[in-house]
């Protein structure tokens, strides 16, 4: 009896209540999200709650968390990786605004009008490729490339129904139109395009040597250099009529009704600052959006040329075309 | 009368209990979906291409089962029946792969195939998914048809073997008295294989589980997806109550011959044969996807095992406790549920089990959070309490029928013996049913602990926050960390339950000794 008492007490840590302290969901990898929420307890003394969760399997676990624990929130603070799932959110009402200082730091463009996200640290979509199987200048300049006779069958997109995939096949629609957007799309696949699980999936095949290149996040790309010499990345559609390549800040939102409302807004500060920029800048290459963040060896956004989105009006896009994207992929 | 009130206490208030924690949860989520769905919509999934994809699974599935099921057997008739050097090691050796996820599995295999043969397109198939799915659902095919065939009465084999040969009695006596568990393998295996994602995901091959998924993940459609879930339940449901009616008294997954010394023979020529066999089995099914996740972790630019370590330790401690907590409540309730059954007629506890044992993990997941998601309600859900509700109704029914199958084992004259004596009944159970079914518990809790140490698709929607548990960590530590990691931290997964499960058979064979009149 004894025994299954003290079991009982080492199985159960989470029983005790504690006021400081906040709860927050994520979908950015833990390997990247985790040292900057240890941090911030570590500097402020509130415990962090974290449930994680990952682009790669499809943010099933919190998404679907977050819906369904919406008359009764846990969590306190939605960390993404993208704005796509914060949108959803809101759009349920599962979000609030919120406005301080630091969020004033976060150009418009990188966030949502009320406020209900706002966007920190931004990947980018690019070009993996393997060396050994395809020389730097017989690359694709532009994603339209990618229908050209000569890659046919050589090159990797991750499934458009997921994940920041989903993000860039609906910036594309929006900005070439439905009509052109599925023509090219319809192009890839008489191109032999291989749909790949997700963008993790890509860059592992072509580390692997399967595939000669595909399209990823700079994140993975970042990774993927790290690990591998044979790999390297570029940005696509950089030429000056070029439409540009895409740009996906990290989003958070204020959970309404959140239980530790005033830790969570707390962390959300935290999580836009010029110092959280710079360590995700330096774990997996993202690229800071507050003004004179440079970090050597990070792409910075000034150097690049953007696609112009609206991200509210890519998300709502995203809804239209899911059912399309979906026949795409069965076909 | 205070008898009768206290049998009807000991009866009903577990049963009450078991419905009101596990049961009541997705009758209330189905209920919502009934009533709050627009009534035009509410079956709008189900048309053509609904029932064409269910079909397409379901076929996928049967080849996995029916493959699974013969190579399962096969092994099982050989180590169960032979006797030869080694027989032990490969009874252990040929269940790890059941340890393995099946998308680790994947993944290893398709890199595995590439090195080989520079080309991974043949796997990126419906072949793919049937040939790991078979790989690694052989093992329970094994352990059933095994166990079945170890408690056949010697007796039999020998009068049989007096008038014909070894193949015709094997034909006429063996094959009949094992069909029941051969049934209930290739059934339980193809629930398995129906409900898994992962690995029809991985390969892009499209099957009804990916469906759901969309709807849950991709498309946000909850109504949809609970709608689809209902059907992939009711199809299961047919399954199992099709084996439940016609095949519920195989008698498999018990490590006791209760008297009943099932016959042996000796091997005397083509052991060469047998041993190549046997290695080969095991390079393809646990051999190559180690060796290769070995070479991944072992294949970075720097080592990562001591920082794969760091990561999984506490989350492993963690699990461990927790996952030792489910499996002893797991085997109390298989136990209770089985007793009544067996003993009483009193089915329903099985069939609650039954029905949480079928429903998808995400269904299962969103229900648990409706349902226990109250202020009042946070010692449960904000604790690990809601995880032990989770692993209870996963693995409750597994564990009823491994209890179930021992009870039926034990002659009912000795409980009427020890009645005709004036024993209590309460006494029978304590003196002389549970000591006979001491093994069988054990192996429940042995395999409701592995079962809970592992899972992860229910986990992965309740866990509370801020706790570390080894399945979690290592799943979203996995994405985007260096393959290397990624390896390490799964060998260690694996080193962890393998070294418990070793422990385990080494405390089993002491608590045996101990017992040995069980």
């Amino acid at each position: 009896m004894k025994y299954i008492f003290v079991s009982l007490i080492l199985v159960f840590p989470a029983c005790n209540p504690s006021a400081e302290e906040v709860t927050v969901y994520t979908s950015v990898d833990q390997i990247f999200s985790e040292p900057v929420l240890k941090d911030f307890e570590r500097e402020t003394g509130i415990k962090v709650k974290a449930v994680y969760d990952t682009e790669e399997t499809k943010s099933t676990g919190v998404m679907n968390r977050l819906i369904a624990e919406k008359d009764n929130p846990q969590c306190d603070v939605f960390w993404s990786g993208d704005p796509i799932r914060n949108g959803v959110l809101q759009s349920k009402g599962i979000t609030e605004p919120y406005q301080s200082e630091q969020t004033k730091q976060i150009p418009e463009y990188f966030k949502e009008p009320d406020n209900q996200w706002i966007g920190f640290s931004a990947r980018a979509r690019v070009l993996i490729y393997n060396k050994n199987l395809i020389a730097p200048d017989s690359l694709p300049e532009s994603i339209f490339d990618f229908t050209r006779p000569r890659f046919k069958g050589k090159f990797a997109v991750a499934n458009p129904l997921f994940g920041t995939t989903t993000f860039h096949m609906a910036a594309i629609f929006t900005a070439l139109g439905d009509e052109k957007a599925k023509a090219w799309m319809n192009a890839l696949k008489e191109n032999g395009v291989v749909i790949a699980a997700s963008n993790g999936d890509v860059k592992k095949r072509v580390m692997n040597g399967e595939l000669a290149f595909g399209l990823t996040d700079t994140d993975d790309a970042f990774e993927a250099k790290k690990e591998s010499d044979e790999v390297d990345y570029i940005f696509l559609d950089q030429q000056e009529r070029g439409i540009g390549t895409l740009i996906m800040p990290n989003a958070v939102s204020l959970i309404k009704n959140a239980p530790h409302d005033e830790n969570g807004k707390k962390l959300i500060n935290y999580l836009l600052s010029r110092e959280t920029e710079a360590k995700l800048a330096v774990s997996c290459a993202q690229m800071p959006l507050i003004k004179g963040t440079e970090i050597p060896g990070v792409p910075s956004l000034d150097n690049i040329k953007a696609m112009k989105i609206d991200y509210k009006q890519t998300s709502e896009k995203l809804e239209g075309i899911q059912p399309w994207l979906k026949a795409w992929i069965e076909e | 009368m205070d008898r009768r009130v206290s049998a009807y206490i000991i009866r009903f208030v577990p049963l009450l209990l078991l419905f009101i924690l596990l049961a009541l949860p997705l009758l209330l989520l189905l209920l919502q979906w009934l009533t709050g769905t627009d009534s035009t919509v509410l079956f709008s999934f189900i048309d053509r291409g609904t029932l064409w994809l269910i079909g397409r699974s379901l076929w996928l599935s049967f080849i996995v089962a029916l493959l699974a099921t013969c190579i399962g057997t096969a092994c099982g008739f050989l180590l169960y029946k032979f006797n030869f050097p080694f027989n032990k090691f490969y009874r252990l050796a040929l269940l790890l792969p059941l340890l393995i996820s099946p998308y680790i599995f994947a993944v290893a295999w398709k890199d595995g195939l590439f090195w080989f043969f520079g080309n991974t397109a043949a796997v990126y198939s419906e072949a793919g998914v049937v040939m790991v799915h078979a790989f690694v659902y052989f093992p329970l095919a094994m352990l059933i048809t095994g166990s079945a065939l170890s408690q056949i009465h010697s007796g039999y084999e020998e009068a049989g073997l007096m008038v014909v040969s070894f193949r015709k009695m094997f034909v006429k006596i063996i094959f009949p008295l094992i069909r029941p568990a051969l049934t209930t393998s290739f059934v339980l295996i193809l629930i398995f294989s129906l409900s898994d994602f992962s690995v029809p995901a991985f390969f892009g091959v499209r099957t009804f589980t990916t469906e759901i998924f969309t709807q849950f993940s991709a498309l946000y459609d909850l109504p949809m997806a609970i709608g689809q879930s209902v059907l992939l339940l009711l199809v299961c449901l047919l399954l199992m109550l099709t084996e439940h009616r016609y095949l519920s008294d195989a008698p498999f997954f018990s490590v006791s011959t209760k008297g009943s010394i099932s016959k042996k023979y000796d091997v005397e020529k083509r052991q060469i044969l047998w041993h190549g066999i046997f290695w080969l089995l095991l390079i393809v099914a646990l051999l190559i996807p180690v060796s290769i996740l070995i070479i991944q972790s072992l294949g970075g630019k720097t080592l990562f095992f001591s920082q794969a370590w760091e990561l999984v330790w506490p989350a492993a401690v963690q699990s461990i406790k927790l996952a030792t907590i489910g499996a002893l409540l797991i085997t109390a309730l298989g136990l209770w549920t089985a007793y009544e059954k067996e003993r009483r007629s009193h089915r329903l506890p099985n069939a609650l089990l039954l029905l949480t044992f079928i429903v998808p993990s995400t269904v299962l997941g969103i229900a648990l959070i409706r349902y226990y998601n109250f202020p009042v309600l946070n010692f449960i859900y904000g604790t690990a309490v809601i995880l032990l509700i989770a692993y209870t109704a996963k693995f409750g029914f597994i564990a009823s029928r491994i209890t179930g199958n021992s009870i039926k084992q034990i002659p009912v004259s000795l409980g009427e013996a020890a009645s005709v004596m004036g024993i209590s009944s309460q006494k029978i159970f304590l003196k002389i049913h549970l000591p006979l079914m001491l093994p069988s518990l054990f192996t429940t809790f042995v395999l409701s602990f592995i079962l809970c140490l592992g899972e992860l698709g229910a986990t992965v929607m309740v866990y509370p926050p801020g706790m570390e548990l080894m399945p979690v960590k290592t799943f979203t530590i996995s994405a985007n960390a260096p393959q290397a990691l990624t390896s390490s931290m799964t060998l260690i997964n694996l080193g962890v339950t393998t070294v418990l499960l070793l422990l385990f058979f080494i405390i089993g064979k002491y608590v045996f000794k101990k017992y040995r009149y069980a």
